[in-house]
């Protein structure tokens, strides 16, 4: 055996048996909706290891196990929290390097050569490790492979997890798509309460754009749903106009945003690192800024008013 | 079982200070390193623990980047943090054998330090990710090694029982409420807690408190690490960087306007 493969979800499946076939015949061990759409999975062709649980815990023994029978050269899996620290485990417990977050991937002979981001992605790192490795990958860095066939499905029993699960809460999501926007307003700690951003959400609608922000607004003041938080540990977009307002621009966020083709600042703080990452910056207060801003594209774009 | 709380406090690479070297290369020597931030959010919560587990609490930091010579005072500093704010003791291992490190290396020198003082703690905290690699790999291989529960991911530390600890743990569309068994390791994430920088008095007494610097041999260990850095370059966006700093806010609004429109960007 050449290679495994850690699937997640159906999405990643594809690409992560593309990149796994550069090593020769893999072996998918499926986990979480790839458990659940297991013929789906079964349709690349390869052999199909299913894992009825969605714990790291029971990942790692299943994939310590396999390890050990199947003898792969590398391990190819998602960049996610749940295989990441399923993956950890077992690089530990092995004492062989995992690579995270990977946007190329070869063989470099005895070694495996890989890129990855650095320094929150203002660098690049290409770099080599020993066989046998664990790799996670960036969604969309290889087309997906063909389905062709169908692969056997074993069902793979862990046996009992040390950690209990006492319940699972769902996020609150909005759903919107703000990696296939065209315009975006990002909002940040600027902003002093919730009702305030109303005036992000009227400058957003002359302009059709959506409404994203830092971590924080997500995260520590729940003011937009965690899918619209942008940054290395949230969604990348890429739009044709990115406007931050009352960011800060630290790298983490601005990873994030690293795509956009225009990207404007307004911080009333003319020394805030986003001014430097910005092609036009305005030095003021969003207060008084963002209403004079929207009503004169108001004026400018009546269509939408 | 003990009741102490280990906690993991990396050097990091500051990715807010990032220059270009020669031909787009990556001047690593030229970025100074800094307490990894959400390393403040597990000192912080290990403040919080401590009379909870009513043990005492250590830090361990191993360097990844050197040369350690360079590199000395701002190690320091990131372990002074440490000291200040909460940790009786800390661990910093410099070695430049194990420069620049890898997460195999980091994870045995951590674990070395731990088994050759004979440390057991009960609770092992980690940030979520370093500044610099954000690989988030160290405190599930830490936790492998040692045979500790492992949870990474956690945004509240809801209770600790005599023999478990039940903690929310944030994954990418839910959040989880997990019981894990004593002892654990937990990478935490920055919301776990507003990380209040120490005081004055606290900065005073960490220079008292004892600093084990050790290198591979006073652990008995030997390893090295297997990651070999090809190359690092420096990514450039070509960015405007025009500022308007007007007073009249109405003149901004409407050169701002006019910018984007040249951009072809508003969809007038
Ligand atoms: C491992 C890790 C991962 C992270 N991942 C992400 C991520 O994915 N996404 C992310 O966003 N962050 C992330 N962060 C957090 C990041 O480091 C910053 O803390 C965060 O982005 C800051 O958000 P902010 O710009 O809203 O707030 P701040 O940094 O507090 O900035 C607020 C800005 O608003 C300006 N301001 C204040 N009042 C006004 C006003 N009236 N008018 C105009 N301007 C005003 C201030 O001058 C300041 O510049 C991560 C951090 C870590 C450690």
């Amino acid at each position: 055996m050449k290679a495994l493969v850690v699937s997640q979800r159906l999405s990643d499946a594809g690409e992560l048996v593309a990149v796994a076939r550069r090593f020769g015949e893999p072996a998918i061990l499926a986990f979480q909706e790839s458990a659940l759409k297991v013929e789906e999975v079964a349709a690349y062709g390869h052999r199909v290891y299913r894992v009825r649980s969605d714990r790291p815990e029971a990942l790692y023994r299943a994939a310590a196990s396999l390890y050990e029978s199947l003898n792969p050269k590398v391990i190819v899996g998602p960049s996610v929290k749940n295989v990441k620290d399923a993956m950890a485990l077992l690089a530990g417990s092995l004492d062989i390097p995992l690579i995270t977050e990977v946007v190329e991937l070869s063989d470099g002979g005895s070694v495996l050569t890989y890129k990855r981001g650095f320094m929150s992605e203002r660098v690049t790192m290409t770099a080599e490790v020993p066989y046998p490795a664990i790799a996670l990958l960036n969604p969309k860095i290889v087309k997906p492979a063909e389905k062709a066939g169908r692969g056997e499905v074993v069902d793979f029993d862990v046996g009992d997890l040390k950690v209990n699960v006492v319940g699972v809460r769902a996020k609150e999501l909005s759903g919107v798509k703000l990696e296939e926007a065209e315009v975006v307003v990002g909002v940040g700690r600027g902003f002093k309460s919730r009702e305030d951003l109303n005036l992000a959400f009227e400058l957003a609608k002359i302009l059709g754009a959506q409404v994203g922000g830092t971590r924080p607004i997500a995260t520590d003041f729940k003011w937009l749903p965690e899918d619209a938080w942008i940054g290395i540990s949230g969604k990348r977009i890429a739009p044709k106009l990115y406007i931050a307002v009352g960011v800060s621009g630290a790298p983490q966020h601005m990873s994030g945003v690293s795509g956009s083709k225009v990207i404007v600042a307004v911080n009333k703080d003319k020394s805030a690192p986003i001014f430097i990452q910005a092609d036009y910056g305005v030095v003021a207060d969003l207060y008084k800024f963002l209403p004079i801003l929207t009503s004169k594209l108001r004026e400018k774009l009546p269509r939408r008013a | 079982m003990g009741r102490d709380i280990a906690v993991l406090v990396k050097a990091s690479l500051n990715p807010e200070v990032v220059r270009q070297g020669a031909e787009g290369a990556y001047d690593i020597d030229y970025t100074p390193l800094k307490i990894s931030d959400v390393d403040r959010n597990a000192l912080e919560e290990a403040a919080r623990l401590k009379s909870i587990l009513g043990g005492r609490v250590y830090s361990i930091t191993v360097l990844t980047w050197g040369p350690s010579k360079a590199r000395d005072k701002d190690l320091k500093l990131a372990v002074q943090e440490a000291l200040a704010k909460v940790a009786d003791e800390a661990y910093v291992v410099v070695d430049d054998s194990i420069i620049p490190g890898d997460p195999i290396v980091t994870s045995n020198v951590i674990v070395g330090v731990l088994k050759s003082r004979g440390l057991k703690p009960a609770l092992i905290l980690a940030g979520e990710a370093s500044v610099d690699e954000s690989t988030s790999q160290v405190p599930g291989r830490v936790a492998a090694k040692l045979g500790y529960s492992y949870v990474g991911y956690v945004r509240r530390i809801l209770e600790v029982r005599e023999n478990s600890v039940v903690v929310e743990r944030d994954v990418e569309e839910y959040v989880e409420t997990l019981e894990a068994p004593l002892p654990a390791v937990l990478s935490v994430t920055q919301e776990i807690n507003e990380p209040r920088p120490p005081t004055l008095i606290q900065i005073r007494m960490a220079s008292k408190k004892p600093l084990h610097v050790l290198s591979l041999a006073g652990i008995g260990l030997n390893v090295k690490p297997k990651r070999l850095i090809k190359e690092m370059r420096v990514v450039t966006v070509f960015r405007k960087q025009v500022v308007l700093e007007e007073a009249n806010l109405e003149k901004a609004a409407e050169k701002l306007i006019e910018y984007l429109d040249k951009e072809g960007v508003l969809r007038i």
